[in-house]
């Protein structure tokens, strides 16, 4: 499932075997100068589709730009066996629907908790040049909801009564060509979006046909917001983040993919879940996913073995080529990289993301300066 | 990065562009969010006539016209303002007292603004038509002045405001604005002069508080309108609000219980838990009520205070229905509530119950007798309200009830609080508090209801206005054209302009070759006459006969072409198909249009030319149409005859002039025509018809006459029906979906169940009911040979169970239920009266699209125009038919005041507690209670199953239904009301 087309990049071996012994170095040398854990800077802006229940726009400073757009509409839930007891609350048998006096059921029960599907929430990729079933979108699309899923929150939420949900609908734009691997722009933004979303304010009780405050003012927020201004919950965001023998980079640009060694889709969600936690924040791995690295479809360097020009001797046939390249380990000499992730280094990928003040957070606190 | 969002109005760049946000359901249960975007300008006018500068600067329209000023230059000036002032109301203002702000004499130089508009229209509709109608009255000087699009006035929401804050804000800066503007514009005439004062009405504390700190002059309605003369009157008009309300403590005891919410109606409704329909009161008995919802064939009955819940006659309502073991058998006893609860004190509310004992006790008895007998079979559903949709209140008349004052010095202002009891029987008691008392004593009053609490017996309403004295013509006349909805203003100027400018001098052109020719036939050498009641003056329908050749008759129908003079869509038209029917009264007679049309250029008047709508059949000598005819045509009458005078021009045998012949061959004609129908199974349906004589001087009423029918009535009758049925067919034809017909449903079969069972109990006759064949054949044998009139009785009491015949667009029903049931046709429709009914105007304009006389207007291709015009019409035909009954029932009780007669009378029902007597002299009908036979009550037994009333105890007697019976018809003049009234004695 490599997303081969989208970072074809046009790199020399030389060139590539370079970035990567830069890579290499402790601490490592990036091509544009950052810190292995800083990210670039970002411009973002929410609100901006006045008619969409929550939109939001971020543009990285290579040129890539998505806008996402969330519309709710309400759908009926499809009937379900273990509700069937419940919906007798509307059955027609005589003149009893004294909805609230109907058996005394804890209250518990009508609550949205457990109860949200994941065919609630729909999610679309667009990316120019490529058609809406090519593998791009579609990966990108199953990696973002995964996250979106992997929490019962947002799926609860979009609870009405045992007979309505909310729908959502997350559609995600690329305006410029996928230059870099889009999968943080993408997530970045439609947290965003999600965090600027708001579905009108219920009016009805229990499990009338719903009716709504007409007043788009009163409309509540999808992730609510405390009186302090302070978020219950965020929606969770999916980080990229590459590894180059020991080292770990956050938010590779193009070039540095092109000689990662793995690459990792990490979705976080920051939660608040007890009221007196002194911490304040707790973040929550929901998954991980390797991506497949780009760099695997890199043109190798030729080493002076293999090399006629420099009195080495060109192998027969592709297979003897690569079986003599297993055996060089030659420094300046590009070489794909081959085999799997070390699980220790997962482990620290883990550590680095989810600890204190780690990169997770500092991501987090970056977004939250983005005014909803 | 440049941003992408829409800048509003916090923008300094974009300065004219503002947004508006709000959520919007869809029927279909789609919620959506919509965002309109508001482009504010400069140049709305303040319409002043002392500004220039917004003269100057007034969008115009396509004629390069400014649309002229509104408000005056020197407004009424206050004690407070002398040099005048422009009033500001906010929403409250006119929600509370619209009727205030309708009077003549006050209220002028009113600037109502668009935010204010928009809320009175959201919150009641009723209220924003009137409100409309007041800024186009020219007189009244209101302007509408658009705040929220002009940039200067416009507000946006705050973080945090709810929208009412918003809006008062909203309408205090355009408080503050116009105080300004004025301020400049009179600056820039002179030097000296001082601007209008701008008042802010409101009724909202907050608002006020917040006006003052802003310092704009605001009053609240109590405190402005005190200012003014004639406060007490205008006082009055003030809606019994909050304000009031606010006042009392805060009371435990709730009388109703609450309404389900909104929601919770619609879900029950849609899952088919509760049920919509029209709350409609038993005239006989005011505390049981029916509903009829579609769910079931019969209606569902509504019993006692607490299930009927605050609902009004007329109300949209929603019921859940009751457990089977509260069934109950609709009622046999008339209760009235003038006489239960008679001796209620207005004021005090404390030691009330929704049900009050003596209520109570006439419920029990009701009870107890379904509990006796066994009638499992007979019970009804019943229900109670738990929500009303839609209410239908509207100005209701009545009197003071006169227990109910307590000082009625006329000199006395105090505010008392007194009962109004309406005219129409259905509706509740209106509690009404009211300075005048003393003088409202005695006069017909329009009242309004505005609330009904969980915690008040009774609706709380307030004074509109006096009509005059009890009694009285013009009072009883308004009051009764109130009551029935009938428009009775003159025609406005706008529906005058668009009469021809001739005037009376218009003639038919003299010139064949002129355009009103084109298409036209010329029958003027035909020998048509016309035949109507006498003293007729809107002629609409003129006839003729004459000999073919071949043996066979031409016969032909010419009904006034009043399509000519009336153009879709112009303001004529509207006003007419508003007014949808003229409304006969005894001495009245409200025009559906302008008298120069009806009683001249349309009238089929004689000797003189007129444009005609013609339907022309040749017909054999067994009245078998052969061919049918139509075309617009000139025509001239020969002679207006009167149908006493054309029944003695036919049989005087004397007259062998060609006209005779012609209306001798009508007659033969209509009389088999006639006979094929009844073969056909047309009904032949009575109603109670009287006519009242009039002394003509005074046009006091004199004698009351039974109508008379003759056989020229029957001829006029039948060709037009043949009319009629011919042009349904044309029109049907050319438009299958669009044409504009009347149909006439077959009742249900348990509409005639009661009639049939007490025939058959009464007398053995046996009423079949499968269809209207059936119906006329039966009815014919329901005769008693020692009592004529058994017969029309038992044909008015059919008619009674009958649906009522409606217009209706042809492509909303299947082709099978086009059927006119009393007539036995298949498919019908109004084309021979379009000088009174708005039917047969649009049935003429799609008669000349059929055959393509001119183009048919779009309007009419609409199905869902006409289904909103048939709806209309067809209220309007019911109110004009019931307003017309109840001014000769007022005549006929204004011809017998002061006499006594003993008449013979019919018993047409059987109360446990009373019977119901019509006397067909009289045509009146009218309840005999026992308690009004003899003091103290007499005991009585109600056999209900053969239907006998066996009265004991201080009077003896026994009452059967259909039974003859003597009685006395006096007049008296009721205690507690003043009002006048009908009574019979059993002698």
């Amino acid at each position: 499932m490599a997303p081969a087309a989208t970072s074809q990049v046009l790199l020399s071996p030389a060139e590539l075997s370079f970035l990567h012994s830069s890579l290499l170095l402790q601490p490592p040398v990036r091509p544009d100068g950052r810190a292995p854990n800083q990210f670039r800077p970002l411009v973002a802006e929410t609100d901006i589709l006045p008619g969409a229940n929550g939109s939001a726009r971020i543009c990285f400073p290579d040129g890539t730009e998505a806008i996402v757009g969330i519309k709710a509409e309400v759908e009926k839930s499809q009937w379900r066996a273990n509700l069937s007891e419940d919906g007798a609350h509307l059955g027609t048998g005589g003149g009893d629907v004294e909805m609230e006096e109907d058996g005394g059921k804890p209250q518990e029960e009508a609550s949205s908790h457990g109860n949200g599907e994941m065919s609630w929430i729909e999610l679309s990729i667009e990316i120019p040049g490529f058609r809406d079933d090519d593998p791009l979108p579609i990966f990108l699309a199953a990696m973002l909801s995964e996250g979106l899923l992997a929490g019962e929150e947002l799926k609860d939420r979009l609870w009405i009564n045992r007979r309505f949900h909310w729908k959502l609908y997350i559609d995600i734009l690329l305006l410029s060509p996928p230059l870099s691997y889009p999968l943080p722009l993408l997530s970045l933004t439609t947290h965003l979006a999600l965090l600027s979303s708001r579905i009108p304010k219920l009016k009805s009780e229990q499990d009338e046909d719903p009716l709504f405050d007409d007043d788009w003012e009163a409309s509540l927020y999808l992730y609510p917001k405390l009186p302090t201004g302070k978020r219950i919950d965020r929606p969770p965001i999916t980080l990229l983040v590459m590894a180059v023998g020991s080292n770990i980079i956050f938010d590779p640009s193009k070039e540095e993919l092109a000689v990662a060694e793995a690459v990792l889709a990490v979705s976080v969600r920051e939660s608040q879940r007890r009221e007196n936690d002194t911490s304040g924040r707790r973040l929550n791995l929901l998954s991980i996913r390797s991506v497949d690295s780009p760099s695997r479809l890199t043109p190798s360097g030729v080493p002076n073995t293999m090399n006629t020009a420099t009195g080495g001797s060109a192998p027969v046939s592709s297979q003897d080529a690569v079986a003599q390249r297993e055996s060089i380990d030659q420094k300046g000499v590009w070489n794909p990289p081959r085999g799997g992730v070390k699980r220790a280094l997962i482990t620290r990928i883990i550590k680095l993301v989810l600890e204190p003040n780690g990169v997770a957070q500092e991501v987090m606190d970056g977004l939250n300066g983005v005014e909803v | 990065m440049t941003s992408l969002k829409r800048s509003y109005v916090t923008d300094s760049s974009a300065p004219n562009l503002s947004s508006k946000v709000y959520v919007r359901s869809t029927r279909s249960g789609k919620v959506q969010k919509i965002v309109r975007e508001l482009y504010l300008r400069q140049d709305i006018p303040c319409s002043s006539k002392l500004c220039s500068k917004c003269l100057s600067r007034a969008p115009t329209d396509y004629n390069n016209r400014v649309l002229p000023f509104v408000l005056s230059e020197r407004p009424e000036g206050t004690k407070s303002a002398p040099q005048g002032h422009y009033v500001i109301p906010d929403t409250n203002a006119f929600i509370s007292a619209m009727d205030l702000f309708e009077v003549e004499s006050a209220f002028h130089d009113v600037i109502v603004l668009q935010t204010v508009l928009e809320e009175v229209k959201n919150r009641s509709l009723p209220l924003y038509h009137r409100l409309i109608s007041l800024t186009k009255s020219e007189d009244k000087r209101f302007y509408v002045f658009f705040n929220e699009f002009r940039s200067e006035t416009y507000v946006n929401r705050e973080h945090g405001e709810s929208i009412n804050d918003r809006n008062d804000r909203a309408v205090r800066m355009a408080v503050k604005w116009y105080g300004e503007h004025l301020q400049e514009a009179v600056r820039m005439r002179s030097k000296s002069a001082k601007a209008p004062m701008i008042v802010m009405l409101s009724d909202d504390r907050d608002n006020l508080r917040k006006a003052k700190a802003e310092k704009l002059v605001a009053y609240s309605l109590r405190d402005y309108v005190s200012g003014l003369e004639n406060a007490t009157l205008l006082l009055d008009m003030i809606t019994e609000g909050q304000e009031a309300r606010q006042g009392k403590p805060e009371k435990s005891e709730m009388f109703y219980p609450e309404y389900y919410s909104l929601s919770k109606m619609l879900t029950g409704v849609k899952a088919g838990t509760m049920h919509q329909g029209i709350f409609n009161v038993s005239p006989y008995n005011y505390l049981e009520g029916s509903v009829h919802v579609s769910a079931f064939e019969r209606s569902l009955l509504i019993l006692g205070r607490e299930n009927s819940n605050r609902a009004v006659s007329g109300d949209v309502i929603v019921v859940e229905i009751l457990s089977k073991d509260q069934w109950k058998t609709p009622s046999t006893k008339i209760i009235e509530e003038e006489t239960v609860n008679k001796d209620d004190n207005p004021d005090e509310e404390d030691g009330e119950a929704v049900i009050t004992e003596r209520e109570r006790r006439a419920l029990q008895e009701e009870v107890k007798r379904v509990h006796s007998k066994n009638v499992e079979g007979r019970s009804q559903p019943t229900a109670r309200v738990v929500g009303v949709i839609k209410r239908n209140w509207r100005q209701y008349v009545g009197h003071i009830d006169r227990g109910s004052v307590k000082t009625s010095a006329k000199q006395s202002r105090a505010q008392q609080t007194v009962f109004l009891v309406p005219m129409d029987k259905r509706i509740p008691k209106i509690r009404v508090r009211t300075r005048q008392a003393g003088e409202l004593l005695g006069k017909r009053v329009l009242v309004t209801i505005d609330s009904w609490d969980r915690d008040s017996r009774y609706p709380v309403g307030h004074f509109v206005r006096s009509l005059g004295e009890l009694e009285s013509k013009e009072a009883e006349t308004e009051a009764l054209l109130l009551e029935y909805d009938v428009q009775y203003r003159p025609f406005p100027k706008t529906v005058l302009d668009c009469l021809p400018s001739e005037g009376h001098d218009w003639k038919v052109p003299a010139s064949v070759d002129d355009p009103g020719w084109k298409g036209r036939r010329d029958l003027r050498d035909l020998l048509v006459c016309s035949i109507d009641p006498p003293g007729c003056v809107d002629i609409d329908d003129a006839l003729h006969a004459r000999p073919l050749p071949n043996g066979n008759f031409e016969v032909g129908v010419h009904i006034a072409d009043v399509s000519h003079f009336v153009k879709p869509n112009n303001a004529m038209d509207k006003e007419a198909s508003m007014r949808g029917t003229t409304v006969y009264l005894v001495d009245k007679r409200i025009d559906m249009l302008p008298m120069l049309l009806g009683t001249d250029l349309c009238s089929l008047k004689p000797y003189v030319e007129r444009y005609a709508f013609s339907v022309l059949w040749e017909i054999t000598a067994d009245a078998d149409i052969v061919k049918s005819e139509f075309t617009k045509s000139v025509i001239r009458s020969r002679e207006a005859f009167a149908y006493e005078q054309a029944q003695i021009r036919i049989d005087d045998k004397s007259q062998q002039d060609d006209l005779t012949k012609g209306i001798r061959t009508l007659m033969m004609l209509s009389k088999k025509l006639n006979k094929k129908r009844m073969d056909a199974g047309a009904l032949n349906l009575a109603s109670p018809e009287v006519r009242v004589e009039a002394e003509s001087e005074t046009s006091d009423p004199a004698d009351v006459k039974v109508k008379k029918m003759l056989d020229t009535n029957s001829l006029v009758e039948e060709f037009m029906l043949l009319a009629n049925i011919s042009v349904a067919r044309k029109i049907y034809e050319a438009f299958p979906q669009t044409a504009l017909l009347r149909r006439h449903a077959a009742p249900p079969k348990t509409n005639f169940e009661e009639l049939a069972n007490q025939l058959q109990v009464k007398r053995g006759l046996e009423l079949r009911t499968d269809s209207s064949k059936a119906v006329a054949d039966s009815l014919d044998t329901c005769v008693d040979p020692s009592e004529p009139f058994f017969n029309t009785l038992i044909r008015i009491m059919a008619t009674r169970c009958m649906m009522s015949a409606e217009y209706f667009c042809s492509g909303t029903q299947a082709y099978s239920e086009f059927r006119h049931y009393g007539l036995a046709s298949e498919i019908y429709t109004h084309f021979t009266s379009p000088i009174r009914r708005y039917a047969d105007l649009e049935a003429h304009r799609q008669l000349a699209a059929a055959i393509e006389y001119e183009q048919l207007d779009p309007s009419l291709h609409s199905k869902a125009k006409l289904e909103g015009i048939c709806k209309n019409i067809n209220v309007r035909h019911r109110n004009a038919q019931m307003a017309g009954r109840a001014s000769v029932e007022y005549y006929v009780g204004q011809a017998l005041k002061g006499r006594v007669c003993d008449e013979e009378g019919f018993v047409m029902k059987i109360f446990s507690n009373g019977f119901v007597v019509f006397v067909p002299k009289f045509g009146i009908e009218s309840a005999i209670k026992l308690r009004d036979l003899a003091v103290p009550e007499p005991e009585s037994t109600l056999d209900y199953e053969n239907y006998i009333l066996t009265i004991s105890g201080s009077k003896n007697a026994k009452v059967e239904l259909f039974q003859k019976v003597k009685v006395r018809i006096s007049d008296v003049q009721e205690e507690s009301t003043g009002k006048r009234k009908i009574k019979l004695g059993l002698l």
